[in-house]
């Protein structure tokens, strides 16, 4: 009676549905394929055809929550020394309301900065192991991104949703909805939880008004790294006996007078539920990893966050490696704050730098080395920058006029920067950019028309980019 | 050539359409400086040659300027400060900076200034011409009204006649059995007894039926035993708590506000469990609507039945379920959002209408303007977010009247010496008097909400034995006992000075000022420090409190003042200045001391007295609502941006819908009017919807074009005419109704004559019900029956919600203590809903994140959803119970294998499935009872006809 239908399959989900949909007859699967529950039968995240040829293939979203300082990182800005101290208002002009409401002076980077690699690019001295020759002619930098807002929540929901607001899907909702994933027993937007949800919670990742199957799933980096992802049972054996005889009861009632694809597909969810079971601890066990490998991710590091973050860029390459569509890292807690210094600055940015600096080297190294590189699409950035001018007397306070992010991997143009802010880092005057033309360029590189990629929602036609958005030619390949 | 150019600036040009004359010099300016701009700059999108025009402005030609596109004129000839385009190439409006990319340089901005400030010249040429209309179709309300079907009046349909009568219980089943004979096609066979059974459990109270409730269907073989059923079902009190839920995804109901610390709704509770009290007690639903829209104005409010408290004003809370996030730095686009957010519930809950598609731009299809949806919020302007105190027994109302009563006696038994109340100093050089109260009664355009301000300004004994006599000219939140709650509340004014200051006494009371309706300062005062004195406490004598700090920020933003005795305590206010100066002026003498007075007898017995009735005042119970505020007319925000203001509309209906103005009352009767013929449409739709898996317009919440028709129009208007006419508004006769029709009864099988071939051709999506609709449950509804089958289910109704469940995955700012595994055993209705910290078991299983409203959740089938009920240790640890349960009450194999099916899947197994679950009882015994029928029972619950219904 034991027919084993939970032991690894060699068969795809997607053959087994074939398969389990022929026992109540082929035309009348046609008819209830068309029924209200369509959407709910064909797989969600079986694989798409982009709109044209992709550049990339994978997504790894390195999103640095609180908004990193650009004057401090990769924005040199000579004019800030020069004026030290003085009055930002007779400086700089004419201020736009901050968060918390604290200006002080004027206020130079605390970190010198040096042109590297053969870019030229500028970079402090907070990122070491970034500024590296090999590295560094891989990033393409934006030096004149804008947001909307200058609140963590809402420039967080507009970072991830573009919109400012809960319940809109994620990124890399997104890219599930518009390309599916290469990965059955794996969701296809894996978020790696390095400790610090992002002020406005789960909803970041979520799938809003896009179907379940493409929210964002919050991986640990731990031995259960998901929920329910452990069987309760007290052995392997005595879960599988009540699987089969769950699957025999099943399908005992789909005889009777169940014939419904949305109870067929419910069944199948079980193997494919089996199956992470065995596919999600296959991910966490780094035990094939080398010792140079992990040291490249600084796995050996000193600093506990160096390596925290290090587990989650090593997973991030695991995951690419699996075919797992979007992949977003977190930050690890515990650096005085997330990026958001608004106080203690030298302090906190350089913890938060030492974090994300040398795994991030690491990965782009790793994934070159294994020609990864031109296939994953690296996004670094921040929901904002930074001012120019003090908060109080030690912090910087939110900027959504200028800031910097990069990109680097498939379909980047390594080495080039485009845009740029004025002459004290407060507002982009050079080759604006919004969050919206971000997504657009991310849509783009995987192949996706962001104009086209829509789901009708409350009478309208959604999109990510919602009215707006233009891909970034300039940073492209 | 220089001859040429000498020649053009001896020459003065006529330009057309103005009579202003031009020096050819200008022109030449133009050509030069302007022009060759405007071609690089502006034209890609500005253009009659563009691709795709933006803002419907064209700026290649003076003629266009002057018109000008949504935000009105690009140019003020004459005068660059007041032109739009300069305005938009200085990057002032942070809406409207143009060119979107880059800004341009200042000496190239300057040329502009200067060009207009000349004249804005432009050489005598042809006005060029878009071709077509510029790509969109002008909108033209009427036109859209007169062709779009849901506008129209009900069509007084009939039931259609039939071929076959004898299927048919209620009109509603001639109206489905025509439309299938029609096409050739037949009903399914009546679904079995116990399968309906099952079904209209679920669909009425969101549980399955007990043993006994088993046990009685089945041995009433009476004509009348489905009846029998649904009216037992509709007595339930389990009724409301499973369509208020329903009610709760349209309202975006929540407990916290979200952002980035969660901070709490108060009172939100209250609103759930007024729902379903409302749906228990059959409201019919358009006093349900007026509750909603307007509940704190009617003015014969709705009353507890038991407990004689004011029902109606509980509804209007349902307003204030949005987000809201601490220190905006933009406060008045914070309000903005807001309103949309409340714009987009009210419309599409009550009319099933994208009113809020219209913030930027009229609708794209529907017949909703621009204006519109700004006459909308102009009610939303004109309220006031509120807590009321819910008074049981209407104890506190009582006992006001019998005080003031009292009192009135009292006050004549002795003569305060007139003391008119000195203002202090004379007024300072830039310093106004809000309001002094010297009228006795409440001002002009002041409110109260509760009893406690009720006994006015006059003065006279208080019902307090240490500070017994008030003087005339103060308003006195004490004069009927410290227990007394309530708000006084300020008209709105204009922030036009950064000093308040108000002269008063308090004791744990709020002084608030809600500027642009903005709410969280209480939480955090961050950007509005100053605005607001929480807890105030002044030592027992009276002071001036300055609002000051912050306020600079808002001059020239709309406020008001709150004053709020939250519940043991009283506040006093005898002035409040507008004043430039920080400091306030000195206390008068007056008010310096406590009025002491010899009072005659029986005057100190007689406030002794009624300080005892006073201190018999329970704790007060609070509620989130609305009220009334000053009346405002609002502005149009041109494209949706708040610094860019357009005309002003004042608060009316839409005009489609006959737009009349009035106050939010007559809008609560306007929606719930018999003729407007979307209220009744949308909400019998949105039964149907429940019912049958499907609206009859599929696109529940949107009944515009660019929602779905329906598929039985017919069907549609005598259900929505019969509800209003014949059954009064009455959810639960229509809910019995369609629940008994033969069509609800079908069984989810095709009819066997009926081939798959035919259906596919035919009937593939079953629009036209050739049977019933397999429905999967609803995330409550699966943890409810999981309770339920364990035996770990408390059906207490209402109250405090229980804690969300917390795992070591729910991180972030805002964390709540985390709830009970198991909930406390409470129906999910009563699981907390935090925003940011939602249950991940109801969200695996769609139950929806609240940021809108919702009328359809989506049915998700994700292997998620088999990891939970797989592994979740919740899951686990009842179906631990429930094993232990089915030792303890059974003793043979068989009778406890029939129980599990039956109080899980309402049937008996089969002989196959019997002696499978044998051979796995048998393979699986350990000796451990409890343990073998615990696992026996996990695998129940996994089983799909546990969640999904035939």
């Amino acid at each position: 009676m034991h027919c084993r239908r939970f032991q690894k399959s060699p068969l795809s989900r997607r053959d087994l549905l074939a398969k389990g949909a022929m026992g109540f007859g082929g035309v009348a699967l046609q008819a209830l394929l068309s029924d209200q529950s369509r959407a709910t039968v064909t797989n969600p995240l079986a694989p798409k055809t982009p709109h044209f040829a992709p550049k990339a293939r994978n997504v790894i979203f390195l999103y640095m929550d609180g908004g990193p300082s650009h004057v401090d990182t990769f924005d040199y800005k000579p004019m800030l020394k020069k004026y030290n101290g003085r009055d930002p208002g007779e400086v700089i002009g004419k201020l736009a309301p901050t968060q918390f409401d604290n200006v002080g002076k004027v206020l130079q980077a605390q970190w010198d900065f040096k042109q590297r690699g053969e870019s030229g690019a500028w970079v402090s001295e907070l990122f070491p192991h970034l500024a590296k020759k090999e590295v560094i002619d891989e990033i393409a930098f934006v030096k004149s991104m804008t947001s909307k807002f200058s609140e963590h929540t809402f420039a967080n929901y507009f970072l991830h949703t573009g919109s400012p607001f809960q319940g809109r899907p994620s990124m890399g909702a997104w890219f599930g909805y518009g390309l599916g994933s290469e990965n059955e027993n794996l969701p296809g937007f894996v978020v790696l939880n390095g400790g610090l949800i992002p002020p406005g919670g789960l909803d970041c990742f979520g799938s809003g008004f896009l179907p379940a199957a493409y929210q964002g799933s919050v991986f640990l980096p731990k031995d259960q790294p998901i929920a329910n992802i452990k069987p309760g049972e007290k052995d392997a054996e005595s879960q599988r006996r009540k699987l089969d005889l769950l699957s025999d009861l099943d399908r005992s009632a789909l005889t009777k007078g169940y014939p419904d694809p949305q109870v067929e597909a419910a069944i199948q969810n079980y193997e494919t539920a089996y199956r992470m079971q065995t596919s999600v601890p296959d991910l966490m066990d780094l035990r094939g990893e080398s010792d140079v490998v992990k040291k490249l991710y600084g796995l050996d590091s000193d600093f506990q966050n160096t390596k925290t973050f290090g587990l989650q860029c090593l997973l991030a390459r695991r995951l690419v490696e699996r075919g797992v569509r979007f992949i977003e890292l977190t930050c690890p807690g515990g650096n005085g704050d997330r990026w958001d210094q608004h106080g203690k600055l030298v302090d906190g940015h350089g913890k938060n730098c030492k974090t994300v600096d040398q795994p991030i080297a690491g990965l782009i190294t790793d994934l070159r080395r294994l020609g990864l590189l031109d296939s994953t699409l690296i996004v670094w950035a921040g929901e904002f920058g930074r001012t120019p001018f003090a908060q109080g007397n030690d912090g910087r306070d939110h900027n959504p006029f200028g800031f910097t992010v990069w990109m680097a991997g498939g379909g980047v143009k390594g080495g080039a920067s485009v845009g740029a802010t004025d002459d004290f880092g407060y507002k982009a005057v050079q080759d604006r950019y919004e969050i919206h033309d971000l997504h657009a360029t991310m849509l783009h590189l995987l192949g996706v028309e962001h104009t086209q990629s829509t789901f009708r929602f409350s009478g309208r036609d959604m999109r990510l980019t919602d009215v707006h958005g233009h891909v970034m030619k300039e940073i492209l390949v | 050539m220089m001859r040429l150019l000498h020649a053009l600036i001896l020459t003065w040009f006529l330009l057309p359409g103005t009579a202003v004359l031009l020096r050819a010099g200008d022109v030449e300016f133009f050509e030069k400086k302007v022009r060759p701009v405007l071609a690089e700059k502006c034209y890609k999108c500005h253009s009659t040659e563009s691709e795709k025009l933006k803002g419907s402005l064209l700026l290649d030609h003076r003629e266009h300027m002057l018109t000008g596109g949504e935000t009105g004129a690009a140019i003020v000839p004459g005068d660059a400060e007041k032109s739009l385009l300069i305005e938009s190439i200085r990057y002032g409006n942070e809406d409207l900076q143009m060119p979107p990319k880059e800004k341009l340089s200042a000496e190239i901005v300057a040329d502009f200034a200067k060009w207009i400030d000349e004249g804005a010249a432009w050489p005598d040429e042809p006005v060029p011409q878009r071709e077509g209309s510029g790509g969109e179709e002008a909108f033209d309300l009427k036109k859209r009204f007169e062709e779009h079907w849901s506008w129209r009046d009900f069509s007084n349909s009939e039931p259609p006649a039939v071929k076959n009568p004898d299927w048919t219980k209620s009109p509603v089943d001639q109206f489905v059995l025509a439309k299938l004979e029609e096409k050739g096609l037949r009903p399914a066979e009546e679904a079995d007894r116990s399968i309906w059974f099952r079904r209209v459990h679920f669909d009425l109270v969101g549980l399955p039926p007990t043993r006994e409730q088993w046990g009685e269907f089945l041995s009433d073989q009476s004509p009348q035993a489905k009846e029998n059923a649904v009216d037992r079902l509709l007595d339930s009190p389990h009724f409301g708590e499973k369509w208020a839920r329903h009610w709760m995804d349209l309202v975006r109901y929540a407990e916290t506000y979200g952002h980035e610390f969660d901070y709490p709704i108060a009172g939100a509770t209250e609103y759930r469990d007024y729902l379903i009290r409302a749906f228990n007690n059959d409201v019919p639903y358009d006093q349900f609507v007026k509750e909603h829209i307007a509940g704190d104005l009617l003015p014969e409010p709705r009353r507890n039945p038991e407990k004689g408290f004011n029902e109606s004003i509980l509804g209007t809370g349902f307003w204030y379920f949005h987000e809201a996030t601490h220190a905006p730095t933009d406060v008045l686009a914070n309000e903005a959002d807001i309103m949309d957010n409340q714009i987009d519930v009210f419309g599409k809950s009550f009319l099933g209408l994208t009113v809020s598609c219209a913030r930027c731009h009229d609708h794209k299809f529907d017949a909703i303007s621009t204006k519109d949806y700004y006459a909308m919020t102009a009610y939303l302007h004109a309220s006031a977010r509120q807590e009321v105190v819910i008074d049981e027994n209407r104890v506190r109302e009582k006992t006001a009247a019998d005080l003031i009563a009292k009192k009135r006696d009292a006050d004549a038994l002795f003569k305060l010496p007139v003391q008119k109340a000195q203002v202090s100093a004379p007024l300072r050089e830039d310093e106004t008097i809000f309001e002094d109260f010297e009228g006795g009664t409440l001002p002009e355009g002041w409110s109260t909400t509760g009893e406690a301000f009720s006994a006015g300004s006059g003065g006279g004994v208080r019902f307090q034995s240490k500070a017994p006599v008030a003087q005339p000219g103060v308003v006195d939140s004490g004069l009927l006992g410290k227990k007394q709650v309530g708000i006084l509340r300020s008209p709105t004014f204009t922030i036009e000075t950064d000093f308040i200051h108000i002269l008063t006494k308090s004791e744990k009371s709020h002084i608030r000022l809600i500027i642009d309706n903005y709410q969280m300062a209480r939480f955090s005062a961050l950007l509005f420090k100053g605005t607001l004195h929480n807890n105030l406490d002044t030592k027992g004598g009276f002071v001036w409190k300055s609002l000051s700090g912050n306020l600079n920020k808002y001059r020239g933003h709309k406020a008001y003042l709150e004053f709020i005795d939250p519940e043991n305590g009283e506040i006093l206010v005898d002035e409040i200045r507008f004043s430039t100066h920080p400091k306030p002026p000195a206390v008068p003498e007056a008010r310096a001391k406590p009025v002491n007075q010899n009072l005659p007898a029986p005057v100190p017995a007689l406030i002794k007295e009624g300080e005892g009735i006073a201190n018999r005042l329970p704790a007060p119970r609070y509620a989130v609502a609305m009220a009334e505020g000053s009346p405002e007319a609002a502005n149009v925000y041109v494209r949706g941006s708040h610094r860019s203001l357009g005309d002003e509309v004042p608060a009316r209906f839409l005009e489609a819908l006959g737009g009349a103005t009035g106050d939010r009352l007559a809008l609560a009767d306007h929606v719930a009017a018999a003729d407007n013929p979307l209220t009744a449409r949308v909400l019998v739709n949105r039964i149907w919807h429940h019912l049958f898996g499907q609206g009859i317009v599929p696109t529940v919440d949107d009944f515009g074009p660019m929602g779905r028709l329906p598929s039985h129009p017919e069907l549609l208007d005598y259900l929505a005419e019969d509800f209003v006419t014949n059954k009064d508004w009455s959810m639960k006769r229509l809910i019995r109704e369609l629940v008994l029709s033969s069509t609800y009864g079908q069984s989810s099988k095709p009819h066997p004559d009926l081939s798959s071939g035919m259906l596919a051709e035919i009937d593939p999506a079953n629009e036209l019900l050739h049977r019933m609709r397999v429905k999967r449950l609803t995330g409550e509804a699966v943890r409810d029956s999981i309770l339920a089958v364990s035996g770990r289910l408390d059906p207490q109704l209402f109250g405090a919600s229980v804690p969300t469940h917390r795992t070591e995955f729910m991180t972030g700012r805002g964390g709540k203590k985390s709830g009970p595994l198991d909930g406390g055993g409470r129906r999910s209705i009563y699981g907390a809903v935090y925003r940011n910290f939602l249950s991940p078991f109801m969200l695996t299983f769609d139950v929806p994140s609240p940021f809108g409203p919702k009328g359809k959740r989506s049915v998700s089938n994700v292997p998620a959803q088999a990891l939970v009920l797989m592994n979740d240790p919740f899951v686990l640890e009842q179906s631990k119970l429930w094993g232990r349960r089915i030792v303890e009450e059974y003793s043979t194999d068989a009778e406890r294998i029939d129980a599990m099916f039956l109080e899980a899947l309402g049937r008996k197994p089969d002989l196959n499935e019997r002696n499978r679950i044998e051979s796995y009882l048998s393979a699986e015994s350990s000796g451990n009872q409890e343990e073998t029928w615990s696992s026996l029972a996990h695998v129940v619950l996994n089983m799909k006809e546990f969640i999904f219904i035939p």
